[in-house]
């Protein structure tokens, strides 16, 4: 009787069988040991319907020469043989680790004892089969072991086969995890990964390098210490939201780099779900807006700007039209024949202040310009040009004038407006000279105090009143002056508007002497400047 | 040349404007025809002798610098001024032998009349000088 198979052998047979389809039976080797060629053809005429590869040994040596060449299934072994019997073949054959599970089946021609037996067991045989051989009993048996290690042999085979695809798969893995970490550090974003509660494990090499910090001190929840105090609040309470929910995150708000200074990032996350929709991570980036929102603002204010333009052109036509005929009107009136005195008087109150609201459209809302492109203009000629209009009230306050210009300081711009700039110094500072003095031009090449940028310095002295201290601040802004009616105070803010326009400054002190004050103002004008088009706006705008 | 005094063609599509200018040029001593509109002012200058012409830049249909611009074909030496109350100089404003803001007032626009005369009178003499 065959020994039954036990549960698990019995399951991985049909396991087996299921793995392995029918028509992939390879014929496995059975090696047939015995001393009586007789026997051995007996053997062979029993299991050749097997179909399985038969080897014959006529000893104990020849199967060891087999079993070393080739992978045996079943040995076959008659218990008794002269040079070595069975016991002592299958003690040597379990010995060796590569046979350890080759199934021995013994035949004894004698009857065994169950000691008998026994000691076979011990010695490796899976069963006995006694004489006389009932064919169909020794061919179940063949046949049952000599599957069971074909069996085997195909799953040590899937074996194999499963290490090696688990083997490329792992390499895979390491692959793709490489290739997200570099995607990760080449993206402009920032990025991260948090755990499905929203905290975080793991920044992207740009995060670092923008916001300086470590993982330790960021990770979980520690990002908030990068985080703008107004906004803080609220993402936690948006991102808070979305976790709960599982919805995509979005927002924006500003995060601080190392360099202290805080960017505008907008931020998205999505959850990544398992195949059972659970959600085990986060992933999310920052993509910083600070560009695109500045752009946003100066496009903004540009369409301001022009929108202030295009108004200004409106009051421009529909005041100076009037303001002609007004003038026109008033002009042909002051000396008319028909007026008495008091008329006359009326008459000149109201040209007097229709001439202050000609200055004040001539400042604002002049269209002058000579070319719609920035010429090289010469500060010297430009000065030049200025005291030349200013010299008979030079001549009437007897003030003296002293130049000093150490270059002809040519710059990129719009004549016409930097003669404005100068004109409004110049005449504020032979006004503060009622009673004379002296009017001090330099033009140098200098450098701008703060930045060190190369330029031109117009300096512009006089030895009037001087400026009051509590004026000072003022003196730029507009609607101011000290000149109570006389001015519009609009003179000196236009002349920063244009002059800052060109990247300049202008500055001024008083400074006070026993002998007298003396009052500067410096402008500045960079080297490379390159006005923009002039405009009224931009003054406006300053 | 006669010692009539010279004849300027004034343009404007707005009445007020247009009869103050003609009275502060009068009373420069000059005499002045006006008309509303530049399709206008060309007919006029074929049927009159015409010193100077001072137009209003904006106006409907045609405006300044086109009237200049036909004036120009036709009277290569008209001298012609124009005056804006907008804030912006068109491109090709350099047609006409001077812009003019309107805020820069009657003086103003008295001087650069009788400049632009006397240039007119200087060129008239040279070329019949050549001529002789």
């Amino acid at each position: 009787m065959a020994a039954p198979l036990s549960v698990e052998e019995a399951d991985a047979v049909n396991f087996m069988s299921e793995l392995n389809p029918i028509g992939s039976h390879e014929p496995v080797n059975i090696l047939m040991v015995d001393d009586q060629p007789g026997k051995l053809l007996s053997y062979e005429a029993i299991l050749g319907p097997l179909g399985e590869n038969l080897l014959k040994a006529n000893s104990g040596r020849e199967a060891l020469e087999h079993l070393l060449k080739t992978d045996v299934a079943v040995v076959l072994m008659d218990v008794s043989m002269p040079d070595m019997d069975g016991f002592q073949l299958a003690e040597m054959i379990r010995e060796h680790p590569r046979f350890r599970k080759t199934a021995i089946i013994f035949i004894s021609g004698v009857h065994l004892t169950d000691t008998d037996r026994l000691k076979g067991y011990e010695r490796g045989a899976v069963d006995y089969i006694s004489v006389p051989i009932i064919p169909d009993l020794l061919r179940a048996k063949v046949s049952v072991f000599a599957e069971l290690h074909r069996k085997n042999r195909q799953l040590e085979k899937l074996n194999r086969e499963l290490e090696q695809r688990v083997a490329e798969r792992t390499e895979e893995l390491r692959e793709s995890e490489s290739q997200f970490r570099s995607l990760a550090n080449s993206i402009p974003q920032l990025a991260w990964m948090t755990h499905a509660d929203g905290s975080i494990f793991w920044y992207n090499q740009r995060w670092y390098d923008y916001t300086g910090t470590t993982l330790e001190e960021v990770k979980n929840w520690g990002w908030k210490s990068v985080h703008h105090p107004d906004h803080l609040d609220e993402v936690i309470r948006k991102f808070q939201h979305c976790i709960a929910t599982g919805e995509p995150w979005e927002d924006t708000f500003p995060l601080r780099g190392k360099d202290g200074n805080f960017r505008w990032f907008l931020s998205r996350a999505l959850p990544i779900h398992d195949v059972s929709g659970k959600i085990v991570r986060w992933f999310g980036t920052n993509t910083d807006i600070t560009d695109r929102k500045q752009a946003e603002e100066a496009l903004v204010k540009s369409e301001r700007l022009a929108a202030m333009g295009r108004l200004a052109g409106i009051i421009a036509h529909e005041i100076n039209n009037p303001l002609e005929a007004i003038s026109n009107a008033f002009y042909l009136l002051h000396d008319h024949p028909s007026l008495d005195e008091e008329a006359r008087y009326y008459s000149r109150l109201a040209e007097e202040e229709l001439a202050r609201i000609t200055h004040i459209t001539k400042q604002t809302l002049s269209f002058y310009r000579e070319s719609q492109q920035p010429m090289a203009v010469s500060l010297s000629e430009i000065l030049d040009n200025v005291v030349e209009l200013q010299s008979r009230k030079l001549q009437l306050n007897r003030i003296i004038l002293k130049k000093d210009f150490r270059t002809a300081g040519t710059i990129h711009g719009f004549s016409v407006e930097l003669k404005q700039v100068f004109l409004n110094i110049i005449t504020n500072a032979v006004q503060a000279m009622p009673d004379g003095g002296e009017l001090q031009l330099d033009l140098i090449e200098s450098r701008d105090w703060k930045t060190g940028q190369g330029g031109l310095r117009v300096s512009i002295c006089d030895t009037g009143n001087g400026i009051d201290s509590h004026n000072s601040k003022k003196i730029f802004e507009p609607f101011f002056s000290t000149k109570e009616a006389k001015g519009t105070g609009l003179g000196l803010w236009i002349s920063k508007g244009i002059i800052q326009k060109y990247g300049g400054n202008i500055r001024f002190r008083t400074m006070r002497f026993k002998k007298g004050n003396v009052t500067c103002f410096s402008v500045f004008i960079p080297g490379n400047a390159v006005a923009e088009s002039a405009h009224l706006a931009s003054a406006l705008s300053a | 040349m006669t010692n009539r005094k010279p004849m300027i063609l004034c343009v404007d599509d707005e009445e007020n404007p247009l009869v103050l200018r003609k009275l502060v040029l009068e009373k420069a001593g000059y005499q002045v025809a006006t008309v509303h509109s530049a399709a206008e002012a060309l007919r006029v200058m074929d049927t009159q002798p015409i010193d100077l012409v001072v137009s209003d830049h904006l106006m409907p249909g045609v405006t300044g610098v086109e009237l200049a611009q036909a004036v120009k074909a036709r009277y290569p030496k008209m001298p012609i001024i124009l005056i804006s109350g907008v804030n912006d100089i068109p491109t090709d404003a350099d047609t006409a032998d001077a812009f003019l803001s309107k805020v820069e007032g009657p003086d103003r626009l008295c001087r650069e009349v009788a400049a632009l005369l006397r240039a007119a009178v200087r060129n008239r003499a040279a070329s019949s000088d050549t001529s002789l």
